[in-house]
């Protein structure tokens, strides 16, 4: 090459650095040239590690995603931290997230009172705060003073509603008994369910609140039982819902049991089903808005198959059957989607001008039908559902998808 | 004074000029990790007064950051609807730094109060009273939601009455700066470095207040009780008095600690000071070494870098594959806890004095070696 | 009363496991003077040992049980060895604390080696109860009442009537007098813990069928486990076991009949309840009073 030419490649060399270069300060932190960097928190330790799947199910959805391309050239980085589930050291978790490894959105972090509890900051310092995983209704209602954050289930509000609402039409007169976990989250179920059965001949006639430190819930369900009810809602999370199963049993009482999303994994139901609570169970109602990697109707489908792929190949030794996995590809799946839409250089306000936009019919880990959506003054992500019913040992889907506007 | 106190004294100014010239060379960041390790600092050197040098083993220390961390929450947020406490409506909304020494004295009193009954506890029992202090105080916070905020909590980031930095918004792109904290005419330049001031600034007043308690006839007197109660009471000395003051002194410098966390972390709710609390600052005073000040800085380090750097130290140190076990993925749920377990014990095993008989030790040897040498040089120059 | 006595009935059902946990407490804190806070965690780390030789082996239930003891045994000897007794001579906190160790490690490598997922464990019992007139008794609470009885018994009659009993208790009680007899004070103090742990599996797994297998099982068990050997006495196994008896009852009363103790205030009223006994009575029911004269 004569030494003009040589010259010139140089400049033009130097030039295309020079340029990227001013390109990348302008760009948002967290955004190179070859990288996304994502960043949340999850319970690794503490009382709800077993909800880190829903990390772990993410990152390997994300893996994949790098594997074919990435998104507009850029591979995504996902880390998250170990909070405990402690709202205390959530923030400074999300905060050296932010300020040291200058992530570009803090994604998918478990938990209401530590999704508040980082809100204002993120919103403040203008960080996305993406697919909360936490279903209270707040983080979809308060989007004009929150307008980085935006959640992703179906509310337990709007859960709650739809339990009212199938009781209303399909039992009439029936006398409800509840166990609520004493929180936000066990009170905004109960809270709908009273909503959807208002104008109605059905009535809640007992509710039994239990706290997350309790060590079982034998006297509530007794206390239910007494009552004489014969509908029982069960509003608690997977370890005390199969004990109230397991208790319900005991007590030889079989009402119609409805039990919260939260806690209707095949495998939670399983759980109550080994410790011989079939009867208990039979029957159950719950919503089901992902598809469950235990259940017949998915064995064979296109989706699943890449799930369990996807989990073979990036995320070895983990638990297939788990379906907090899919959520996190579900959340996943949609970011990746979110990102590329925002453009070959994503910006944190272009990527929640996205995320007002959202219009997807075809996320292979919902349930078909289901169209994750959202506009200018809706902030749920998802919010249609089936109902199914336990059946000699799976779910069973049935009837149409029911939609509702929470808040 | 003797000549050892000044080397003493001196050495602490020193220490004072460097940390709070630390933060021109490190990082915004750092400066709030550091902030946290200030904070507890301070529940440590509250919590080895009693334990280590009255020798009542408390496990409810993170009840009193608690009801610390909720005093300043409560008056800094100015709620609406206001607060109602037996029927009346309490509104508030004090600057934040105001609420600190309230916070302490009301945890302080607190802890003086339960000193009573506990004087007829030692040893496991007052253990277990201490414990079920910690576990009841998250529980009675919900149980009176309309005060405390109940499992919600109480937001404070947003609130009047805390500090903030001042925050310029650019119409044009919306990006926003800070501009910094306006502090009696001195501007500092980010919040997280107005943390770390406040924090450390209390940290070593509070350290310098400890140190002169103790190294008086008040230290002896707590020694005294720790090392054993019936000959110190056969000395005169009053049991009851010195054990309710050392709770209550340790109880309050743990309020201003739940005070400067509330404050930090711009949040609580009963899951903010949870049982581990307390026993990660029972930890944490083992690891410094019962029955010192100074050295109480390792501990503090260790239970904040413990819970939160370790996730990410883990991937560079453990490599994810180890074959005898089948693999461990340290991002599994679990990870975390067995290598604070595991470095824990093994901590434990190499030094069961903690950070300070380490420190001594290798003092102990310095000096030796110096003493050694200086004997070989007088015996070659004679 | 009917419904009085299905309370005071599955209460001693659940009394029964803190019994066995509680006693196992007292018996490490005669031979050691130490307080096990990892107590709980290496019964729920051996509860998970017996699900995965049930499941994942194929194991039958009471092989299974008795190869967890065994396994029990041997990892309390073996904790005892390489973690406590090195730092034996420290202060007593500096024990306690390589307890808190233990409890991150056991409660970390459950979660690690077998997940959180929350699991069903099966019970030798059928879920069913017994129809005595008005009253329903769990079938399950009175099996796991007979199991604990039964080895506390057992090992009632070990500490009597055998020598290595004899050398047990003679170790706890003056160690130094039973070395010059010839007594291994540290081996008699190994199997003092690898006794406990073994204790400690059998309260998990009977604790298991009901309050399902988790890595957070047994910390409320603990807690409860604690304040019965506090209330019995922390250096009588006979209060030990009265004690959770006690506790399992009145819990369980005390959550029915006294409408304020909501299920936030179960636990800190319980704890409270103690305390009030232990100002009148410090050393415990059972335990021996420390008269001080100054």
């Amino acid at each position: 090459m004569s030494r003009a030419r040589l010259a010139v490649a140089a400049l033009a060399l130097a030039g295309a650095v020079a340029t990227s270069a001013a390109a990348s300060t302008d760009a948002d932190p967290g955004v190179t040239g070859t990288t996304i960097l994502l960043g949340g928190t999850a319970p690794l330790s503490g009382p709800a590690s077993a909800y880190s799947s829903i990390a772990r199910g993410a990152a390997a959805y994300f893996k994949y995603a790098n594997a074919r391309g990435g998104v507009n050239g850029r591979r995504i980085l996902y880390t998250y931290l170990d909070d405990g589930y402690d709202p205390a050291q959530t923030v400074p978790a999300t905060t050296q997230l932010v300020e040291r490894d200058r992530v570009f959105a803090v994604f998918n972090s478990l938990g209401t009172a530590q999704n508040e509890a980082v809100r204002p900051y993120l919103n403040q310092s203008q960080v996305p705060q993406l697919f909360a995983a936490s279903a209270a209704t707040t983080f979809g209602r308060d989007y004009k003073r929150y307008p980085w954050t935006i959640g992703f289930q179906p509310s337990y509000r709007a859960e709650g509603r739809i339990y009212g609402t199938f009781l209303a039409r399909t039992k009439a007169r029936a006398r409800v008994a509840v166990l609520f976990q004493n929180d936000a989250y066990g009170k905004d179920l109960l809270a709908g369910l009273k909503q959807g059965i208002a104008r109605s001949t059905v009535r809640v006639i007992a509710a039994e609140p239990y706290e997350v430190t309790a060590a079982d819930v034998q006297a509530e369900v007794a206390g239910l039982k007494a009552s004489g009810a014969d509908v029982l809602a069960i509003f608690a999370t997977p370890k005390f819902a199969t004990e109230a199963y397991v208790f319900a049993e005991r007590l030889r009482w079989r009402p119609l049991v409805i039990v919260n999303a939260v806690s209707s994994a095949s495998n939670v139901m399983t759980s109550a089903v080994r410790a011989s609570a079939a009867g208990a169970v039979e029957g159950s109602i719950s919503i089901v808005y992902l598809k469950d990697p235990t259940s017949r109707s998915w064995r064979d489908d296109v989706a699943m198959r890449l799930y369990r792929s996807i989990m073979a190949r990036y995320a070895r030794g983990a638990n297939v059957r788990d379906v907090f996995h899919v959520y996190g590809m579900a959340v996943a799946y949609e970011t990746v989607k979110v990102l590329k839409a925002a453009g070959a250089n994503p910006t944190r306000a272009g990527v929640m001008a996205q995320v007002r936009k959202l219009n997807d019919p075809s996320n292979p880990f919902l349930l078909p039908g289901i169209v994750v959506r959202t506009s200018a003054t809706d902030r749920f992500p998802v919010e249609q559902v089936l109902l199914q019913r336990w059946s000699q040992g799976s779910w069973s889907a049935f009837g149409g998808l029911w939609g509702y506007r929470a808040g | 004074m003797k000549r050892g106190e000044l080397i003493r004294i001196g050495l602490f100014v020193l220490a004072c000029i460097a940390i709070l010239l630390l933060p021109r060379f490190i990082s915004d960041f750092r400066a709030q990790q550091f902030a946290y390790v200030g904070i507890y600092f301070i529940a440590l050197l509250g919590l080895n007064l009693l334990t280590g040098f009255t020798g009542q083993i408390s496990l409810g220390h993170g009840a009193f950051m608690l009801i610390g961390g909720y005093t300043t929450a409560i008056l800094i947020s100015n709620q609406t609807p206001p607060l109602e406490l037996f029927g009346h409506q309490f509104t508030s909304d004090m600057r934040d730094i105001w609420t600190i020494p309230i916070a302490g004295l009301v945890a302080g009193v607190a802890g003086f109060l339960f000193g009573f009954p506990a004087l007829r506890l030692t040893g496991l029992y007052l253990a277990l009273a201490t414990f079920a202090i910690a576990v009841a105080a998250p529980a009675v916070v919900r149980r009176f939601a309309d005060f405390t905020g109940g499992g919600g909590g109480i937001n404070l980031f947003d609130v009047s009455g805390r500090t903030k930095a001042e925050v310029v918004t650019d119409p044009v792109t919306f990006e926003s700066r800070e501009l910094g904290v306006d502090v009696l005419g001195i501007t500092i330049p980010s919040f997280n470095e107005w943390l770390y001031y406040l924090c450390w600034t209390l940290a070593l007043v509070l350290l310098g207040v400890a140190w002169f308690l103790l190294r008086g006839r008040f230290g002896r007197s707590l020694r005294a009780v720790r090392d054993s109660e019936l000959a110190a009471a056969s000395s005169g000395v009053d049991l009851a008095r010195y054990k309710t003051l050392a709770f209550g002194i340790s109880a309050f410098y743990a309020g201003v600690a739940g005070s400067l966390l509330a404050i930090a972390t711009t949040f609580v709710n009963p899951d903010t000071f949870p049982i581990t609390l307390s026993i990660f600052l029972l930890v944490g005073v083992v690891v410094g070494g019962l029955g010192s000040l100074w050295p109480l800085v390792f501990g503090a380090i260790f239970i904040h870098f413990m819970q939160i750097e370790w996730a990410q130290s883990a991937e560079r140190i453990v490599p994810n594959f180890v074959p005898l076990l089948g693999g461990i993925d340290t991002d599994l749920p679990g990870a975390p806890a067995v290598a604070f377990g595991v470095i824990l014990i093994l901590i434990m095993l190499a030094s069961p004095g903690g950070a300070a008989a380490l420190l001594r030790r290798l003092g102990a040897a310095i000096t030796d070696a110096y003493g050694r040498y200086r004997a070989r040089r007088t015996e070659a120059a004679s | 009363m009917a419904e009085f006595f299905q309370q005071v009935v599955s209460g001693l059902g659940s009394g029964a496991i803190y019994a066995a946990l509680a006693l196992a407490l007292v018996l490490i804190h005669r031979a050691t003077g130490v307080i096990n806070f990892a107590q709980g965690e290496m019964a729920m780390f051996t509860t998970y040992v017996a699900w995965a030789l049930i499941t994942n082996h194929g194991w039958d239930y009471w092989p299974a049980f008795v190869g967890t003891l065994v396994i029990a045994f041997l990892l309390g000897v073996g904790i005892h060895t390489v973690v406590i007794r090195p730092v034996e001579r420290a202060s007593v906190l500096t024990v306690v604390i390589m307890t808190i160790g233990l409890v991150l490690t056991f409660n970390g490598l459950a979660s690690l080696i077998w997940s959180a997922e929350v699991r069903a464990f099966p019970s030798p019992f059928p879920n069913d109860t017994w129809q005595i007139g008005d009253v329903a008794i769990s079938q399950q609470d009175v099996g796991t009442f007979a199991i604990v009885l039964a080895l506390v018994t057992l090992l009632w009659a070990f500490f009597q009537f055998t020598k290595t009993g004899l050398a047990l208790r003679a170790s706890a009680v003056n160690p130094d007098a039973s070395r010059l007899v010839g007594v291994r004070v540290g081996w008699m103090l190994a199997i003092g813990w690898g006794l406990a742990a073994a204790l400690g599996a059998v309260s998990g797994m009977l604790a298991a069928p009901t309050l399902f297998l988790d890595p957070n099982m047994m910390q409320a068990t603990l807690i409860y486990a604690f304040a019965a050997a506090v209330l019995g006495g922390i250096d009588s196994p006979f209060g030990a076991v009265v004690g959770g008896l006690i506790l399992g009852v009145g819990l369980n009363l005390i959550g029915n009949y006294i409408d304020f103790v909501g299920a936030g205030l179960k636990l800190p009223v319980a704890l409270l309840v103690i305390l009030v006994v232990l100002l009148v009575r410090p050393a415990g029911i059972f335990g021996t009073p420390v008269t001080r004269r100054v």
